[in-house]
């Protein structure tokens, strides 16, 4: 059994600094589950770097603030229905 | 056949006929898991299932990855023998498709029921997930059956819907699920949003392996999958229902019941895809899991996605070609066979019997109008009737000698097609194609079709007598 991994300061995804722990391996000790809550990325502090390391990320997958604008909505959001309309 | 009871009968029976390798050495969930199911699908078309016994960080936990990824597999899912060539699993799968409605069985209890969190849930330490491909955004459910009911409609069970749908695990109770317009669930999704209500759902992880082809088929609105799939093994489907009244398979070996959040939306992706292609990220539903139930020692099934061929193309065959087949051939019956197999079926092959000049071209043109052939069809070659669309080989020898590109060539430009399809311009809407592949007939005069070649006499015989002969060879 290891010490467990210290909380990654920023996210290899998109960089923010919002990083959080979502849990730890049933046995204890072996991996902790971390998770962007900007980009939602999630990743396994056992993964290989390419995964769990910024500066490794492959450059393809990043994400950066202009990523979040324009994402499509699928599907559209139904708009609530109006009091006394019938359902039909 | 009856049909399997579940998951690990299943399983059974793929370790008795050769079709499942166990792997006890420990693996890490990343890169192993998906690495290795990933290589089984290079390794050829007779490919076993992989399960993994022993996992880093968990106890117990079991994975079984590939359980239909090959034609043995596929096969055997079907209760035929494992050496059925995949035009006896067509041909068998077509036949049962056409006895639907079969009957589903509702039963009080069932063995998932055994272990049930319903507080502080933790989908990460309940199941052993990991990442499929290293661009994907998170760890993702690839391989489940998503059922819901249809707010307006919600004692009718034709209209209960049974999809596989891929998740994104967000958090320890929280999924991102893949819900495009054209699947049933958006219709769900849509009359509960005009409620202002969550939508209830059920997530039904390693079942039997008939179910999930149900899941995997685009079948109509109103065909149950349960009844599909009672009619594909010739038994009721037994199901239990849960609280909020949803039909779940009997045999599950977890049931992850949640709400789907009305209006709400959130970033989900990117996932490697079917096309060979990661998705990119979009804005998708979210649902929230109130409840976990499983065996006391459950498999957790997944199926690695990948550049074709991979599991997933087994998958998507005979649940692709099988509903565009029974759709053509109520309006042509002279179609004899649909090879969908080609990614989800964007390449696909007919063969069809031609009654004048020009029919090869209409039946093209009818594979353009059914409902799977609108989103995904895009280029599709029609062969004569005694060419088996099943064997490549045959298919471009059609291509090679019956085509004349200036006359057995059709475009049609801007026609509906999947938003995955990365060749669309823009995303969502592609140009299609027919090829004619047929011998031309009257009145359609082009060419100069001579005698065709037959073989020479005895050879059927020869080829039976032989086959037994080499099979001798390697006893």
């Amino acid at each position: 059994m290891t010490a467990p991994p210290a909380l990654p300061t920023a996210c290899p995804r998109c960089r923010s600094a919002t990083v959080t722990t979502l849990a730890t391996s049933p046995v204890a000790g072996v991996w902790t589950i971390f998770q962007c809550t900007t980009c939602l990325y999630t990743w396994r502090s056992s993964e290989p770097v390419d995964n769990t390391d910024p500066e490794k990320y492959p450059a393809a997958f990043r994400l950066g603030p202009k990523s979040f604008c324009d994402l499509a909505t699928i599907p559209a959001v139904t708009p609530k229905r109006s009091p006394g309309a019938s359902g039909t | 056949m009856t049909g399997y009871a579940d998951f690990r009968d299943f399983l059974t029976t793929l370790e008795k006929e050769g079709q499942l390798l166990r792997i006890t050495d420990q693996v890490q969930l990343e890169p192993d898991v998906a690495a290795a199911a990933c290589a089984l699908t290079q390794l050829g078309e007779t490919s076993p299932a992989i399960e993994f016994d022993t996992i880093a960080g968990f106890t117990g936990q079991r994975i079984v990855m590939n359980a239909h990824g090959s034609w043995p597999n596929h096969a055997l899912a079907l209760g035929l023998p494992k050496d059925s060539t995949p035009r006896e699993q067509f041909a068998a799968f077509v036949e049962r498709y056409q006895n639907y409605p079969g009957e589903i069985e509702r039963v009080a209890s069932a063995p998932f029921q055994e272990v049930v969190v319903d507080k502080d849930v933790n989908l990460f330490e309940i199941l052993p997930l990991f990442r499929l491909n290293r661009g994907d955004g998170a760890f993702f459910i690839d391989k489940a059956c998503v059922v819901s009911r249809d707010f307006d409609d919600w004692t009718n069970d034709n209209v209960e819907n049974v999809g596989c749908y891929r998740l994104q695990v967000k958090g320890p109770r929280r999924l991102g699920i893949q819900a495009v317009p054209q699947h049933d669930i958006a219709i769900h999704i849509a009359h509960a949003e005009a409620r202002g209500e969550d939508l209830p759902i059920a997530i039904c992880l390693g079942n039997d392996p008939l179910m999930l082809l149900m899941a995997a088929t685009p079948m109509l609105y109103d065909q149950l999958e349960y009844k599909m799939a009672a009619a594909l093994q010739g038994a009721p489907y037994k199901v239990v229902q849960t609280e909020k009244g949803l039909d779940v398979p009997y045999g599950s070996e977890y049931i992850l019941e949640g709400r789907l959040l009305a209006g709400k939306r959130e970033i989900e992706g990117p996932f490697g895809e079917f096309p060979g292609y990661y998705s990119g990220c979009h804005l998708y539903p979210v649902i929230e899991i109130d409840k976990v139930s499983h065996r006391k020692d459950p498999i957790f099934e997944q199926t690695y996605v990948g550049r074709p061929w991979t599991e997933l193309d087994y998958l998507q065959a005979m649940t692709t070609s099988a509903p565009i087949f029974v759709l053509l051939h109520e309006t042509f019956p002279e179609v004899v066979a649909v090879n969908a197999f080609y990614t989800h079926g964007l390449v696909l092959i007919v063969s069809t019997h031609t009654r004048y000049g020009g029919f090869a071209k209409a039946v093209g043109l009818r594979v353009l109008s059914t409902p799977h052939g609108l989103g995904y069809a895009k280029v599709i070659i029609v062969v004569d009737a005694d060419v088996d669309p099943f064997d490549l080989k045959q298919v471009m020898w059609a291509i090679s000698v019956k085509v004349n590109p200036s006359g057995d060539i059709v475009i049609i430009p801007n026609l509906p097609e999947n938003l995955l399809d990365p060749a669309g311009v823009p995303n969502g809407i592609s140009s299609k194609m027919i090829i004619d592949a047929t011998t031309p007939v009257a009145p359609d005069r082009r060419g100069d079709y001579g005698e065709e070649l037959d073989t020479p006499e005895g050879t059927g015989a020869w080829r039976q007598k032989l086959a037994a002969l080499i099979k001798g060879l390697s006893r």
